[in-house]
């Protein structure tokens, strides 16, 4: 917790014989972080891949395509048996690569008959109406053919040309098809570039075109009979094959990886050294399986981790069950580099804290909570689970601020005193309990806490969080600054401006006339800008006023959760004033329908605006005071079955 | 009997916050827009090149964010 896992770098040297049973151990243990090697003119060459690699990676290449052919997807198949999943692999694989490629070209040739079957009937379309069959329009010798269409009936302009002709025409389409005398063709091509003749294709075919054309839906829709047969059958392999395909694809994965490991190695003529890293706690671990695997042949020795190697060292979180929902939010960010405070642990608290003061009612809570809990339940996936833990972390949170702020969708559950009488609330003889009155603007404390009658309040309060928030965030860069470059640094970058914010409280206090402390004050947040300029350069001073802004940037938890209060409650108002002021079955599902999508357009405003506003105070607020990043992700040498067992 | 031209220009002061508080949401929250839209566009550009760069873009893209906040504590603060 509040640190990554404590990593050693390992070195594995051995004779070239062993390297296949080390690089097998290593990857059965999913436990090495391995070091690619570049080569540098030091004599040892990068290895080359095992003899199978070339044949295992044809394999994942032919499954993969028909694996994406058919449209294969994560599943929970049951495992199965490594050993039966590799002795059925040759013969499976091409019978179903032949069952596949037999299907899909199939399909692909009905299809293309499809498409030249749709391209005919766009052909014959102009001329359906014109009762010429079309073979009559080609193979002549003495005779010219014009097909197109014009704007208006050419009929009366030809005529004047020559009176020998035939012609057809369409009002319609505008489609006109003329047979001339092939001596006529230039006069009646002249006549017809007056009309804005333009020339149809004629489709290669015979018969009528009105004949043709209803001809087609039958052909059409038998070829989609066709279709949808292959379809059927593809589902039907698909359904018959994807454990298969999904297990050989692991099976194969794990192969591969193993067989291409050896170019991420350097080796010499005759040995091989393998560098990386491992959990501290699993040196041991390590070492037995290596020196089990090889026969104690491989050597095991754990390096010293030099200062220049700290950035490259793999990173892996260290934090108990319950906060690691939150290592999604940090990777979201940026891992911790590996001397620096993981902040995993903090934000756990922080992200749920703030998002509940924001949210803080009691119905969104609850539904928020039932659809979290759902979707963890029904959606099984390792990317949504974390998200959706969070996401309930949150509401518990927002109901202990809703039991608080005693508020359910926006009504207030208690009774309101206020100037104007008492305002009654959800539940009858819940009365508000004045508990004191602050200094601020003199509003009274309650229980429950209304933050409509409490703004000035809860806006001071929420900036005094924001303080003590940055405060937290500049005592935590201290202790990182303190571990990486020495207490002066840290005192000077980080310290500087706690004594900066120390010599503002004490002007303020003396300048408002509650202590005598106002030159002292003055003189501490000199000294304190004198020790930021010295630690951070000139260019500190321009960030000064950020510290209030910052602070001020915390007033968003009662600001964003009062939005989301008024647009509650202005919901709550128009469904309630449809019902009282109209009455009748058509007002009351009006006001129905207006309160159901206002609260649940209001609940997805409820994720989205809490959520964010909260990860920014996290992520700009707080971790700006201390937080780098940037450190690589631990990614260890193996593979986590899903499909198959050995 | 009251004057009718003092009528017309005496103004609602309750009117006069209302107006205040729209004006201070409503402004910061073109501002907010403004400032946003070309964060928001570059750090999409960002995020389509490498994808792990979506903490730091939603980050830069949400500080503007703090303009509008203000507009609404002021607001809150008038009415």
């Amino acid at each position: 917790m509040l640190k990554p896992k404590e990593m050693s770098r390992a070195i594995i040297v051995g004779h070239k014989e062993i390297m296949e049973e080390t690089i097998e151990a290593l990857h059965g243990t999913n436990l090495f972080h391995l070091e690619d090697y570049n080569e540098d003119g030091s004599g040892l060459k990068l290895g080359r891949p095992f003899e199978n690699a070339g044949e295992v990676s044809k394999k994942i290449v032919q499954l993969r395509s028909i694996s994406s052919f058919l449209g294969v997807s994560k599943s929970d198949a049951p495992k199965q048996k490594e050993s039966t999943v590799i002795s059925d692999l040759d013969s499976k694989l091409d019978k179903l690569d032949a069952e596949v490629t037999e299907k899909t070209e199939q399909r692909s040739e009905l299809e293309s008959k499809l498409k030249e079957l749709e391209t005919l009937k766009k052909d014959l379309a102009p001329f359906s109406a014109i009762p010429i069959d079309m073979e009559l329009y080609r193979n002549y010798e003495n005779i010219a053919v014009f097909a197109g269409t014009v704007k208006e009936d050419v009929g009366p302009a030809i005529s004047k040309v020559t009176s020998a002709y035939e012609m057809e025409y369409d009002q319609n389409t505008g489609t006109v098809v003329l047979f001339v005398k092939k001596e006529d063709e230039a006069k009646t091509s002249e006549v017809l570039s007056n009309f804005e003749y333009r020339e149809l294709r004629v489709p290669d075919t015979t018969g009528k075109p009105q004949d043709l054309i209803s001809g087609f839906a039958a052909e059409e829709a038998n070829i989609q009979k066709q279709i949808d047969a292959l379809e059927t059958d593809m589902q039907s392999i698909k359904d018959k094959y994807s454990e298969f395909i999904l297990a050989s694809d692991e099976v194969l994965s794990i192969k591969s990886e193993k067989a291409e490991a050896p170019v991420k190695i350097a080796t010499s003529e005759h040995t091989f050294i393998i560098d990386g890293w491992v959990p501290a706690d699993s040196v041991s671990k390590l070492e037995n399986i290596v020196n089990t695997a090889t026969n104690g042949r491989a050597y095991v020795s754990v390096q010293e981790i030099e200062k220049k190697d700290t950035d490259i060292i793999p990173i892996e979180y260290d934090n108990p069950k319950v906060t690691r929902p939150f290592q999604e939010i940090m990777d979201l960010y940026a891992r911790p580099k590996y001397k620096e405070i993981d902040p995993t642990a903090l934000i756990f608290i922080s992200f749920p804290l703030f998002y509940g003061m924001i949210l803080g009612d009691i119905g969104y809570a609850l539904i928020l909570l039932t659809i979290a809990v759902a979707i963890k339940k029904l959606v099984n996936s390792d990317a949504v689970k974390p998200l959706m833990n969070v996401l309930i972390y949150c509401q518990i949170s927002t109901l202990i601020f809703g039991i608080l702020y005693a508020e359910f969708l926006g009504f207030p559950l208690a009774s309101l005193h206020t100037d104007h009488g008492t305002i009654p609330g959800l539940i009858a003889g819940f009365e508000t309990i004045t508990l004191f009155t602050t200094p601020i603007a003199g509003e009274p404390i309650t229980y429950p806490i209304h933050r409509t009658h409490l703004v000035m309040t809860m806006i001071i309060a929420t900036a005094l969080i924001g303080l003590l928030h940055i405060n937290f965030g500049y005592i935590l860069g201290f202790i990182n600054e303190n571990r990486n470059h020495g207490f002066v640094a840290a005192m000077l970058e980080k310290g500087s401006w706690i004594v900066v914010e120390l010599g503002i409280a004490l002007a303020v206090l003396g300048y408002t006339g509650i202590a005598p402390t106002q030159i002292i004050g003055i003189i501490v947040f000199l000294i304190g800008l004198v020790m930021l300029i010295k630690g951070e350069g000139a260019i500190a001073v321009i960030e000064l006023p950020a510290l209030l802004s910052n602070a001020l940037s915390y007033t968003r938890l009662i600001a964003v959760g009062l939005s989301s209060i008024y647009i509650a409650s202005t919901v709550n108002l128009i469904a309630f004033d449809m019902i009282w002021s109209q009455g009748g079955i058509v007002a009351a599902i009006g006001a129905i329908l207006v309160f159901i999508f206002g609260h649940a357009l209001n609940t997805v405003l409820s994720i989205i605006a809490p959520g964010l506003h909260a990860l920014r105070l996290q992520y700009v607020e707080f971790f700006g005071k201390f937080y780098e990043g940037g450190g690589r992700k631990y990614n260890p040498f193996g593979y986590i079955r899903k499909y198959t067992e050995e | 009997m009251v004057d009718a031209a003092t009528t017309a220009t005496m103004m609602d002061p309750a009117g006069l916050k209302a107006i205040g508080a729209g004006l201070a949401v409503g402004l910061t929250g073109l501002a907010s827009g403004i400032a946003e839209k070309d964060i928001g566009s570059a750090a999409i550009g960002a995020m389509a090149e490498n994808e792990s760069l979506f903490g730091k873009g939603l980050i830069l893209t949400v500080i503007p964010e703090t303009i509008v906040i203000f507009g609404l504590v002021v607001a809150l603060l008038i009415s």
